[in-house]
């Protein structure tokens, strides 16, 4: 269930297999370095964008998935970009939209493969060991564990109120029936966190958390 | 509405991600000495709310469509504290499992949506409570305004960001600024709509759910545990209403200077000197071409005057959507208060 969101994070490649803070590492540095990088340096992109496809082929992600994710990436990007030079025209303009367009693509791709090989649990486990905050480790493990239970219940009402319409709504009716839906969620979702805090408290919470730090260790 | 890397330059990034930083450390601060225990599962459940409620699909036209931002919608459940880490981690969430939005521009990304979302909003909402009473019609207008504000807070921030980021003195900023002050006067109207249906429905089955000054998320049936919830409630109310005044100010100027924002190229004189004397220049990483400056002073007038049309159509429209908005929808509430007894949940 919870793997559909970071489908090849369970994979067992090379990449996989490196320790979490050399993972980060490598993404961080990649990203500095194509955000640093002046569009009029091209060999130096093309070198980044060389080591991102490697990297990428090491961890085996599909290109074709990298392709999907793009084309949802790249129309916004795009349209914020083109908006300065077709608003100005002149050399200016388009170099600093050729610019975001590459820095975003070259980190975009990177941060997706540090998504993909890094499962959630394993970048919980390397926060806590970068003394993140426990409390917000708590939520946020939490949050990541309540998202799909959410997502199940937002699912379940998107499926009732579609079986109970019998024409198309008004876009007004669309966007009514929406806000409220939330407003739904949001009260069974504080109604949920109620009965779950009231479980915990019966099982002796005390408002710390302990982390199976040593089975996260052993299942890389 | 998320940043991505390569938009903003390293030092505005770095800057970014310090204000940030402090401002979720104190939210954390604030989060830790207010509250008991049951603020972990209840935060943890408001984040994973905002980013299940962003799968909500709103439609705009046929392939387009628009969704839930979250940050008064969350601050107005949960407090301005637990809104501004709930809406932190749900940013850092869907960085972390769509790569949406950069890692160096988290920062700028959480500020524009998480502290201003949640701390602004909140700032206004209670600013405008104070004239519309704290009644229903009092706490859904506010949202509305709210909600509405601190999109337009967000666009004008990012403005300046991206004006400091980009150090080339041979672009006219100020179309794009038009164009963007625009497209979020109209992300503007969808979140205040969104936020302001959801919270008066909420108002209207459950209303002890919503947040008030002192307590902390007065969840129904376990009232055995209020004493944690109250127990904090006299805390210095002058000093907290006084920069909460601030605050809002704050970010309802920074709305209005979302439509001042494309008329902000005159003062490019004033932050180039600045940012040179700050040694700045050094980021101007786009190379210099002399011959486009000439353009750049000769604006031809209708274009000028277009320009400033469009703004003005965004800004005056935006403005009288959402406050006929937020009458229509405090009109349909009664203007009841807010009451804390569970008794009021039927269960």
């Amino acid at each position: 269930m919870s793997d559909y969101l970071d489908r090849f994070g369970r994979g067992m490649s090379i990449c996989h297999r490196w320790p979490p803070l050399i993972k980060l590492s490598v993404a961080m540095g990649l990203i500095l370095a194509a955000t640093c990088t002046p569009i009029t340096h091209g060999p130096l992109m093309g070198l980044i964008a060389c080591e991102i496809f490697f990297i990428h082929s090491l961890a085996r992600i599909p290109i074709a998935f990298v392709a999907r994710r793009l084309l949802f990436f790249w129309p916004p990007l795009f349209l914020m970009a083109l908006s300065l030079p077709l608003s100005q025209g002149g050399r200016a303009g388009w170099l600093m939209s050729a610019t975001i367009v590459c820095r975003g693509t070259l980190s975009f791709t990177t941060a997706l493969w540090l998504v993909n090989v890094m499962p959630f649990d394993q970048l919980l486990a390397t926060l806590r060991r970068l003394r993140l905050p426990s409390v917000l480790l708590a939520i946020l493990a939490l949050m990541y564990r309540f998202l799909f239970v959410l997502w199940d219940e937002l699912d379940r009402m998107r499926t009732a109120r579609q079986v109970r319409l019998f024409r198309k709504p008004s876009l007004w009716e669309q966007w009514r029936q929406g806000a409220q839906m939330l407003g739904r969620l949001l009260i069974r979702a504080l109604d949920r966190a109620d009965r779950v805090h009231g479980a915990m408290m019966a099982r002796g919470w005390q408002g710390d958390t302990r982390w199976l730090e040593q089975r996260q260790e052993d299942q890389r | 509405m998320h940043i991505q890397d390569g938009v903003l330059s390293p030092i505005v990034c770095v800057a970014t991600g310090a204000l940030s930083l402090s401002a979720v450390t104190y939210s954390l601060h604030r989060l830790k000495e207010s509250v008991g225990d049951r603020t972990i599962p209840l935060t943890g459940m408001m984040a994973a709310l905002v980013f299940a409620g962003q799968m909500v699909n709103f439609p705009i036209g046929a392939p387009v469509s628009g969704h839930l931002l979250g940050g008064v919608l969350a601050a107005t459940v949960i407090g301005p504290w637990a809104g501004c880490i709930a809406m932190t981690l749900v940013l850092f969430v869907q960085w972390a499992l769509f790569s949406d939005g950069g890692l160096f521009a988290f920062g700028a990304n959480v500020l524009h949506m998480a502290v201003i979302g949640a701390w602004g909003g909140h700032a206004v909402r209670v600013l405008v409570q104070r004239f519309v009473g704290d009644g229903h019609r009092g706490i859904v207008t506010g949202s509305i305004i709210a909600a509405w504000s601190s999109v337009m807070a967000a666009a004008a921030l990012f403005c300046l960001e991206f004006r400091v980021s980009w150090h080339a003195s041979e672009i006219d900023f100020s179309k794009f600024f038009a164009w963007m002050v625009s497209f979020h006067s109209l992300i503007g109207v969808g979140e205040a709509l969104i936020t302001g249906v959801a919270i008066s429905f909420v108002l209207k089955q459950r209303p002890e759910l919503i947040w008030k000054m002192g307590t902390l998320a007065s969840l129904s049936s376990l009232n055995s545990h209020k004493q944690t919830a109250t127990g904090k409630s006299a805390r210095p109310t002058v000093v907290v209403s006084i920069t909460r005044t601030l605050a809002a100010g704050l970010i309802i100027a920074l709305a209005i200077a979302a439509f001042l924002s494309p008329f902000a190229s005159s003062f490019d004189d004033g932050l180039e000197a600045v940012l040179s004397k700050l040694n700045i220049a050094e980021f101007n990483l786009t190379p210099s071409v002399p011959g486009l400056f000439e353009d750049y002073d000769n604006v031809p007038v209708p274009i000028a005057s277009w320009q400033t049309i469009a703004v003005s159509i965004a800004g005056i429209g935006g403005t009288l959507a959402v406050f006929g908005l937020a009458l229509l929808l405090g009109k349909a509430l009664p203007n009841g208060t807010v009451t804390l007894t569970s008794e009021a949940t039927g269960e």
